[in-house]
């Protein structure tokens, strides 16, 4: 027990010694969220358009307007030709172009029907894609008015036009804020960096700096040794957890709607995960370097599979049983859950339970690993 | 100040080829990581939409509306997990992140389709995935729309008055990326995020690595000025760098299809300028950190988030808020993958994207002008005054 | 309480194709100060590391203070210290936190503690400088900083792997000193080193090469019994001159250069004195004196490297 404790006083005297740890650990935590609960931004609105009317009649007026006014897309220039368009797709000045050809009024009057054409910028796949579905449903609300004029007309053959319409409810972020989206899955990022790094890095440092034989040589056993040096990580992660909270709920006014002691705790199993990975790339690295560059090769999947921006059901199938493994997956549903939806331990049991077991699995596979030996 | 002289520049660049080369591991990672990564998420990431889970409460119970759920059931935008029976059995369901949307049919509903008045369905969307909630509730939209349209025209057919056409057809062109693959997005923002990130952080070792051995005082009390330790330093670093790149490359055109349309010296050239200045910021870091651990965490914290975030990669800064927008710029990852949409994607010339390239140069120069600068005032142990413990 | 405070029998580490120990076996005396020398890579810190349980054997037995080094090391290192040739200490921490920091992870108590430290740090010669962070201390005070945290808990045994490393002689000195205080007060010292000079501190000596042990004993021992030739001392201006005279010649046994002086080992003292003058002066070279001596360890060493085929000084790289 004694020796467990010296080393839990020795690393903290050595954090506080160290005159850029300190405060990269506590200070740039709230630094990135800030930055980033403002740039993390998924509302696409007021995408830079171009207008290339051919028809110039009362009806294409009508149908352009129809995109002006829907706040989902700025018009920037409106153009005579199609030739002209190029110009602003390819500089990326504008992102989408809506065409209506010579005689599309005259056609909608004659009953025919007309096209318009719509062009997307897809190297922003992303903003393509939404930018597509609005003008799509820009256009067919157009065509329901048209379909409904028609049948004004035709009331008489006792044909009532039906529309099923929909009412939107928007549960726990009614303005769809992706802030309120964005910022705590920040926060889960953070933790996990924070405390695989420190993890992985500050074992093997004892190793490289030649001090971690002579702590092999007491009789302290491997276990003492690894919560030695594991506990304080989970106490900076904690106090990281409790500052991007306060900074989220305060700030950014994100609403904290479930129990905030229950979301320390599942910050605990989340990081016996983070730090038995840690501690495991540690076990096979002999050199810094090699343990940095192992650790990068396992932030990317934890950041990109675990469901932060990129949903896991839209994955293959192979990376989807994959995403089973990775931590992340688990601690952003909890996370968002406890935070937006006032999720409790009956909704998020099953993350909870998947967590600990894979913390567990993790941690013994480690330990397992970690001998007191040179080799 | 010292003229560069190659003379000198030569030991650096070999010693620092030779402490790579001796470093297996780390030398494979610093090649093949950024290709697998590629891989990886080349195969696993995209944009669409797709796929919702979704929970429907069928109040009404008619073939009518089991025909409406049916419509649901088959679109590949929504995955229909469960049929309720009850409305406040989606709270739990919700909460649990099992369900992101519900739909719920009221009783009236084939009723009032009959009679030919305007039925409402209630759509509740799970706002805490913002992405997914605009899009659910517009993908609700579109398809309660052409399910609207049919039936109007089933009863415009049944009572003859056939050959009536959709008024309007819309054609979708999508230029450069012709069936939205997000792919063709990822692959240059991927390879922008990547070799940012691992660049960077490598090199971030390269001078601490040194000082913490003691190795450090050796080459400054040599001929060795500055700026030729750095670019010595460096120069490997680009080599293997660019090396990984052309790797990514490669993949990127035989596995996603993605080739160069653009001219290729010119995006050697913007690699080579961008890594160059990626190199510079990590060097720049391991001037200025003591101990190794350190480097890394600024390292990673500098250039992971950051460039995830800020250059374009995912979310795009023309929504950011201006002042956001204004920061961007000090992420080298933007301008880069502006240059790489522009030429590997969309094919264009200098004419289009020589502001990028401006960026990148000064960039480079700003990285390595500091980190020179820095290590020609050294960080030497300047005789501190003794520090009261506790 | 066992007679050798340290049993070893055919003791072997292999890496891979690399054998670095080659069985040794050798039995220290409880209470003496046990000299391990060789070149650098001949199998010295190998073997320490496994003595003290840092590396497992591939083979052979060892018990360090009555206890297997395989089966109970754990035991093993409640009874040792260990100095490792880095030193091995906080850089970031102050003397005193380090002091704190090993004499806690050997489970001292507080008061244990608070009562070993004024010795130590006397010892050490410390006093007054409790606060300063030990990355500014230099090598000597580093060394005996080290020595101390590892004989914090008073182990019975104490393993120094070369200690003595970078360090000035003045230093060193005063090591040999403590080492010795060490030894008077029961402890049994088992010290590695490179430094031939030292070894004449040592009660029992081994030699190792190649991972090979070529030869043993007490200093003393060494010197008069391994080399039966007399020893020529030869002093001369020009010492190199004289050894190409002299390496010719058929009578001469081995030469070799001690700083301005030639060592020539030779058959017989009076033929080789008398031939030694005739042989110089008759190139030219004056001579300005011929002693007997008794070989050096060094003179013992290289003869005994030579004799067992290797040259002298070459140990093979471990891998």
């Amino acid at each position: 027990m004694r020796a467990v404790l010296s080393i839990i006083w020795k690393e903290f005297v050595q954090l506080r010694r160290d005159p850029r740890l300190f405060p990269v650990i506590f200070i740039s935590p709230v630094l990135q969220l800030l930055l980033l609960g403002y740039a993390a931004n998924l509302d696409v609105r007021d995408i830079p358009s171009v207008v290339c009317d051919m028809d110039r009649s009362q009806a294409s007026r009508g149908f352009v307007d129809g995109f002006a006014n829907s706040g989902y897309f700025s018009i920037r220039a409106r153009v005579e030709r199609m030739e002209d368009i190029d110009r602003y797709l390819d500089n990326g000045k504008a992102a989408m172009a809506f065409v209506v050809p010579r005689g599309f009024g005259d056609k909608l009057a004659g009953g025919k029907q007309a096209s318009v054409m719509i062009i997307a910028d897809g190297a922003e796949s992303q903003s393509a894609t939404i930018g597509v579905n609005y003008a799509t449903m820009i256009a067919g609300r157009y065509t329901q008015r048209v379909i409904l004029d028609k049948f004004e007309r035709i009331k008489a053959s006792g044909v009532r036009p039906v529309l099923v319409d929909s009412e939107v409810r928007v549960w726990y972020n009614p303005e769809l804020r992706s802030r309120n989206f964005m910022i705590p899955g920040v926060l889960g990022l953070i933790l996990m960096i924070m405390t695989l790094s420190l993890a992985s890095m500050g074992i093997v440092r004892e190793k490289e700096n030649g001090t971690m034989e002579q702590l092999i040589v007491t009789p302290i056993r491997p276990h003492q040794l690894i919560v030695g040096k594991l506990l304080p990580f989970v106490l900076i992660g904690l106090v990281e957890a409790a500052f991007v909270v306060a900074v989220a709920k305060w700030w950014f006014l994100i609403p904290v709607r479930g129990s905030v002691p229950l979301l320390f705790a599942l910050s605990l199993a989340f990081m016996l995960n983070t730090l038995g990975i840690g501690l495991f790339i540690s076990t096979i690295s002999r050199t810094q370097q090699q343990a940095m560059f192992t650790t990068i090769f396992f932030i990317m999947p934890m950041i990109l599979l675990g469901g932060f921006v990129f949903p896991i059901e839209n994955m293959p199938r192979f990376f989807q049983l994959v995403s089973h493994a990775i931590p992340t997956r688990y601690f952003f549903v909890i996370i968002r859950g406890i935070l937006l939806r006032g999720a409790g331990w009956p909704e998020l049991w099953d993350q909870a339970a998947a967590l600990l077991v894979l913390g567990a699995v993790l941690f013994f596979l480690s330990v397992l690993r970690f001998h007191k030996k040179l080799e | 100040m010292k003229p560069l002289s190659l003379r000198c520049l030569r030991p650096v660049i070999k010693k620092e080829f030779r402490q790579i080369r001796r470093d297996a591991r780390s030398l494979m990672f610093m090649i093949f990581l950024p290709a697998f990564m590629l891989l990886m998420f080349g195969y696993a990431l995209n944009f669409d939409v797709k796929h919702i889970p979704l929970a429907v409460v069928d109040e009404d119970s008619s073939r009518t509306s089991r025909d409406l759920v049916d419509k649901f059931r088959t679109t590949e935008y929504f995955d229909l997990k469960a049929v309720l029976g009850k409305t406040r059995e989606i709270d739990p369901l919700m909460g649990r992140e099992a369900i992101r949307a519900a739909l719920v049919i009221p009783p009236q509903f084939s009723e009032d389709l009959l009679a030919g008045r305007s039925p409402s369905v209630q759509v509740i969307v799970d706002g805490s995935n913002a992405m997914s909630g605009t899009t659910a509730a517009g993908y609700v939209g579109a398809i309660l729309q052409s399910y609207s349209q049919r039936i109007t025209l089933e009863a415009l057919e049944r009572r003859g008055l056939a050959g009536f056409a959709v008024p309007l057809s819309q054609e979708v062109r999508i230029w450069y990326n012709p069936e939205l693959r997000s792919a063709r997005f990822l692959v240059p923002g991927l390879m922008a995020f990547i070799l940012m990130v691992i660049v960077t952080v490598s090199t971030a070792f390269s001078v601490v690595r040194e000082k913490e051995r003691g190795t450090m005082d050796q080459i400054r009390l040599s001929s060795i000025s500055p700026l030729e330790l750095i670019l010595g330093k460096v120069i490997p670093y680009v080599v293997i760098s660019l090396a990984s790149a052309h790797l990514v490359l490669l993949l990127g055109e035989i596995l996603f299809g993605v080739g160069i349309r653009g001219s290729y010296p010119l995006l050697l050239l913007a690699m080579a300028l961008f890594l160059t200045g990626a190199l510079g910021q990590g060097i720049l870091i391991s001037a200025v950190t003591r101990t190794q651990q350190v480097a890394f965490l600024i390292a990673v914290l500098t250039t992971l988030l950051p460039t995830f975030i800020l250059s374009g990669f995912v979310f795009p800064i023309r929504n950011m808020p201006a002042a956001v927008q204004a920061i961007t710029y000090l992420v080298p990852g933007r301008y880069f993958l502006a240059a790489l949409r522009g030429i590997i994607l969309k094919g264009v010339g200098f004419g289009a994207v020589w502001p990028q390239f401006l960026l990148l140069v000064g960039f480079a120069a700003l990285s390595l002008g500091a980190s020179a600068a820095r290590l020609r005032l050294g960080d030497e142990e300047r005789p501190r005054r003794r520090r009261r413990v506790r | 309480m066992p007679e050798y405070a340290v049993e070893v029998k055919a003791l072997t580490k292999k890496f891979g194709d690399f054998t670095a120990v080659d069985a040794v076996s050798f039995a220290v005396e409880r209470g003496r100060i046990f000299g391990f020398l060789g070149a650098n890579g001949a199998g010295k810190s190998t073997t320490i590391r496994m003595l003290c349980g840092l590396l497992d054997p591939t083979s052979g037995t060892a018990s360090v203070g009555g206890f297997d080094i395989r089966r109970q090391p754990e035991k093993v290192k409640r009874v040792i210290g260990y100095m490792s040739q880095r030193f091995s200490l906080y850089e970031d921490l102050t003397v005193v936190e380090n002091i704190r920091f090993f004499g806690g992870a050997y489970g001292l108590t507080r008061k244990a503690l608070d009562a070993r430290l004024p010795w130590l740090l006397s010892m050490a010669g410390l006093e007054g400088r409790e606060r300063s962070l030990t990355r500014t201390l230099s090598v000597g005070w580093k060394q005996r900083l080290a020595l101390g945290c590892a004989v914090l808990h008073e182990p019975r045994i104490v393993f120094l792997d070369e200690p003595t490393g970078g360090v000035d002689p003045a230093s060193r000195r005063r090591f040999w000193e403590l080492i010795n205080e060490l030894s008077e007060s029961g402890v049994t010292v088992f010290v590695t080193t490179h430094y031939l000079d030292e070894a004449e501190y040592c009660n029992d000596i081994r030699l190792i090469h190649a991972g090979r042990i070529v030869a043993g004993g007490s200093p003393q021992e060494l010197k008069t019994t391994v080399i039966r030739n007399p020893i020529l001392e030869v002093s001369s201006d020009r010492v190199i001159d004289a050894m190409e005279v002299l390496q010719r010649e058929p009578w001469v046994l081995e030469t070799s250069i001690f700083g301005t002086s030639l060592h020539v080992s030779v058959g017989d003292e009076a033929e080789g004195r008398r031939l030694v003058r005739e042989r110089l002066e008759g190139e030219g070279i004056a001579v300005l004196r011929v002693d007997r001596i008794m070989p050096s360890l060094e003179d013992v060493f290289i003869h005994k490297i030579e004799e067992h085929g290797g040259a002298a000084g070459a140990g093979e790289e471990r891998p």
